[in-house]
């Protein structure tokens, strides 16, 4: 190859390389005053991995704790559908969902800063589902079943802790069970039966509850209410409540005079309408709701709800999302259409901005959790790239400084080529889109020690040839040709652990096999084509032979 | 020309026997240790939560400590970390492992609820979390010892294409040798085992048989001459005659590692240690572990016909008759 050639070659390689990293105009959701908006940003084209830029990595599995999951592998596609439209109207720039392996979905959000939301979101299941309240009075007429169901569970789990084992009232278990966190609840021991007019079995269970204010409503003072569900979560409990119905909690507290409520509420199992037939969700606030979602059906759902809400006029029905019970059920005046409205409580506007998120996108097919997480602050990101590039810096000043010592002018050629080895390997990363990670950095630095190991291997040869006699150019090019052999073996088994580093790595990991691979490559140019074309250069650069070379 | 350790004449390979047992007695040590204690996996390969956290002034830590105790997050370890406001707190322990298993993120969560009622809310930043299910762990632990193992097999093959399977198997022996003294050093050294180490000790395999590579090279070159010498002396011939590369590429190679020692910061040391050991090992096991083992094998299954020789005089000037043993006398 003519000279000419290889000078065009390595400029044009220049040429790509500094078009690939000059610094470019993109569109970017950016965050400004805690809004995310559109906006143009003039950045040099190297993609940041979490590690560097903050944010958070997750990575979500079926969770078959509540039930397990026939088709997983089919679940996973569908959920991962869900996943992505929340993602997508979340708001974070360049997010990343995708599948890994059968049964996981990992999901990055670079430069997210309330992590605790984000995963409430992808993870929330959003399972809307309209359905009626009891008017049977099923769970008065199961309250006999359920108390004498405690009573011989009460036996076993007393018996499990020595000291609670001869206290059989029902005092004695609450103690037992109650985990009581309640903030809200009064701390007053209240005979809670006396208030409301209740139910005020003397059992385990029917002293807990009371009559609420609408069929198929019953209250549970809060300071209760781990204790109601540990109880409705026992197997024999669950035995004996009432078939065809199911009960719900309400996601908000009622206020009675001093004391704190939550509704538990008793609904027909079977849903009227689900969710699924939701075609738009927007947040609003009303002036006598609060924060609330409104929502509008598609012509199939609004067709139903019409039928199912005219056949059940005077009735209350509860907006159950997530097995929670959305507000207080309203009465049912007459048919409803497409149009529908979820009251949020006291919740602020966020929550219901983040529920109107979820319904648009629809509801996961399956509950999911998470698996793996990790998050990073800006600032630590920030931090570790200053520290990485002061690292890089003096590693280049010291290998510089050791090959000008040891080879002077053959020195100046190899740190020349050093420079366009940098220029080169960040080329490549931005060429590829790679992914730039800490120990990719860490790797990067430590690559440009590495990289002038070729060029060592050439230039020691090259002092063999030389004191073998030989001339100048004639060294050059045997210590070019002898060299070779020992560079692309070393390079490639280098190159081939990269590669399965690759392949069995994750994130970080895998980002610093990118760098070594990019690395390896760029070097191989540099130390084996641009340091012979120097050389070149300069033995053509007098007519009369170089006699001399400084080495 | 500056030269250095130009044309020497060092017999390095005679003191292959001390330096075995330097070597197995450091591996030994290493071993012994492990026995004794399990080694510092990360939580990435246990499963568990670690969470980098900022106080706004200098914490009690035995406050810090009592207030997770106190939420029933027990056997926490908590570490300043750089200045005396950034602590890590580590729980790794088998029953809050086992917890994460509904959600990994429970324990963090929890933590940073706990603490941030205890110092106020503007008091605490969280600055990293990472939380792995115990799951997810024993997926990266067998992706770890598949890489490794994957890394091995491929050099071999490669190795066995280019050199000849002596070359190749005495290769990979050394490299052995350098993944079992690395460990130990990383005992030793009370270094956490995290996927970055794993990375840093396959960039020491991928450095080291590098270096092996460099000296069978030349002794592949040196037999293809066809000189009237004993492997025993090609061997150390090479070694000499690559004396100088070895010497720079280890100084450029050590001085970006010592870089990255003092200047990457916390999250990057352990690897930079892997490294800085690395450059040490792969360059002892190049020449005294790779060489002796070569000597042995090719005492062990002679070659038949010489070296594969261009040249061809077919003069069985490789074989070697001696052993290493009678002939360092």
């Amino acid at each position: 190859m003519s000279l000419k050639w290889r000078i065009a070659i390595i400029l044009g390689l220049v040429a790509a390389s500094i078009w690939a990293l000059f610094p470019r105009t993109v569109i970017e959701r950016v965050k400004r005053n805690g809004e995310f908006v559109y906006d143009t940003v003039r950045r040099v084209p190297l993609k940041r991995g979490l590690d560097l830029q903050g944010g958070m990595y997750l990575a979500l599995e079926v969770d078959e704790s509540k039930g397990v999951v026939a088709d997983k592998a089919k679940a996973i596609d569908n959920a991962l559908k869900v996943v992505r439209n929340r993602i997508d109207e979340f708001g974070v720039s360049e997010p990343l969902v995708q599948k890994a392996g059968n049964d996981r979905i990992i999901v990055e959000l670079p430069g997210i800063d309330d992590p605790r939301r984000a995963e409430d979101v992808v993870q929330k299941s959003a399972f809307l589902e309209f359905q009626i309240t009891d008017e049977t009075q099923a769970l008065e007429k199961a309250l006999p079943r359920i108390d004498a169901a405690l009573k011989d569970a009460k036996v076993t789990v007393a018996a499990a802790t020595p000291g609670a084992a001869k206290d059989t009232t029902s005092a004695g278990l609450q103690s037992l069970f109650s985990t009581d966190t309640s903030k809200k609840a009064d701390s007053t021991k209240k005979d809670t039966t006396a208030v409301a007019g209740s139910i005020g079995g003397p059992g385990a269970f029917s002293k807990l509850i009371q009559q609420g204010g609408m069929p198929g409503e019953y209250y549970v003072a809060q300071k209760d209410v781990p204790l109601v569900t540990q109880y409705l979560s026992l197997p024999q409990v669950t035995a004996a409540l009432p078939p065809g119905k199911v009960i719900r909690w309400s996601s908000d507290t009622a206020s009675l005079g001093a004391q704190v409520y939550r509704p538990l509420y008793v609904l027909d199992a079977k849903p009227i309408i689900t969710g699924e037939y939701l075609t738009d969700a927007k947040p609003n606030t009303s002036p006598t709701e609060g924060n609330i979602v409104e929502f509008t059906m598609n012509n199939e759902g609004a067709r139903r709800f019409r039928v199912e809400t005219g056949r059940h006029v005077k009735d209350f029905m509860a907006i159950v999302l997530d097995q929670r019970v959305m507000g207080r059920p309203p009465v049912i005046q007459s048919a409803i259409g497409a149009r529908g409205q979820i009251t949020m409580g006291g919740k602020d506007l966020q929550a219901a901005q983040d529920l109107a998120l979820v319904l648009r996108a629809g509801s996961l097919p399956v509950p999911l959790k998470v698996a793996d997480v990790r998050q990073i602050g800006a600032s630590l990101g920030a931090d570790s790239i200053h520290k990485g590039i002061t690292a890089g810096v003096i590693a280049v000043a010291l290998v510089i400084l050791i090959m000008l010592g040891y080879y002077r002018f053959s020195g100046a050629l190899a740190v020349a080529a050093l420079g366009l080895y940098i220029l080169y390997t960040l080329a490549v990363l931005a060429g590829f889109s790679a992914v730039l990670t800490l120990p990719g950095l860490a790797g990067f630095v430590l690559s440009i020690g590495i990289a002038v190991d070729a060029n060592v291997l050439i230039f020691e040869r090259i002092r063999e040839e030389l004191g073998h006699g030989k001339t100048v150019r004639t060294a050059i090019d045997e210590g070019f040709r002898h060299a070779m052999s020992a560079i692309v073996d070393s390079n490639v088994s280098t190159a081939l652990t990269a590669a399965v580093l690759y392949q069995y790595g994750t994130g970080p990991v895998r980002g610093f096999a990118v760098t070594l691979l990019a690395g390896i490559a760029a070097s191989m140019v540099t130390a084996i084509f641009v340091v012979r074309t120097f050389y070149m250069i300069w033995l053509n650069r007098s007519r009369e032979a170089q006699t001399t070379l400084s080495i | 020309m500056l030269r250095i350790l130009h044309d020497t004449n060092y017999n390095f390979i005679r003191w292959w026997k001390v330096m075995a047992v330097v070597t197995i007695a450091f591996i030994l040590l290493g071993i012994g240790s492990l026995a004794i204690k399990p080694p510092n996996y990360s939580i990435e390969f246990t499963g568990g939560t670690l969470m980098q956290l900022e106080f706004a002034q200098p914490p009690d830590v035995g406050v810090v400590r009592s207030t997770l105790d106190e939420a029933g997050i027990r056997g926490a370890e908590i570490q300043q970390f750089g200045t005396n406001k950034e602590f890590t707190v580590r729980v790794q322990n088998a029953a809050a492992v086992a917890s994460q298993s509904k959600g990994a993120e429970n324990i963090a969560v929890a933590i940073e609820s706990v603490l941030k009622k205890k110092f106020g809310d503007n008091n605490v930043t969280v600055k990293r979390t990472e939380a792995v299910s115990a799951r997810v762990g024993d997926e990266f632990k067998r992706g770890a010892v598949i890489a490794i193992m994957l890394s091995f097999l491929i050099t071999l093959v490669y190795l066995s294409i280019r050199f000849e399977w002596r070359f190749a198997a005495a290769a990979v022996i050394a490299t052995s040798h350098d993944v079992f003294t690395t460990i130990a050093f990383l005992k030793l050294m009370h270094l956490e085992i995290s996927l970055t180490v794993v990375a840093g000790l396959l960039t020491v395999l991928g450095y080291s048989l590098n270096d092996t590579i460099i000296i069978f090279d030349r002794v592949r070159e040196n037999l293809r001459k066809g000189r009237k010498e004993t492997l025993y002396e090609t061997l150390n011939r090479s070694i000499n005659e690559t004396l100088p590369r070895s010497v720079l590429t280890h100084a450029t190679t050590f001085a970006a590692t010592l870089a990255l020692l003092l200047f990457a910061g916390e999250v990057i040391r352990p690897f930079a240690w892997v490294m800085a050991f690395g450059v040490v090992t792969g360059t002892f096991s190049s020449i005294y572990v790779a060489a002796p083992v070569l000597l042995w094998i090719e005492r062990k299954w002679p070659r038949k016909t010489g070296v594969r020789q261009p040249s061809s005089t077919a003069t069985p000037t490789s074989r070697t008759t001696r052993s290493p043993v009678t002939a360092t006398r």
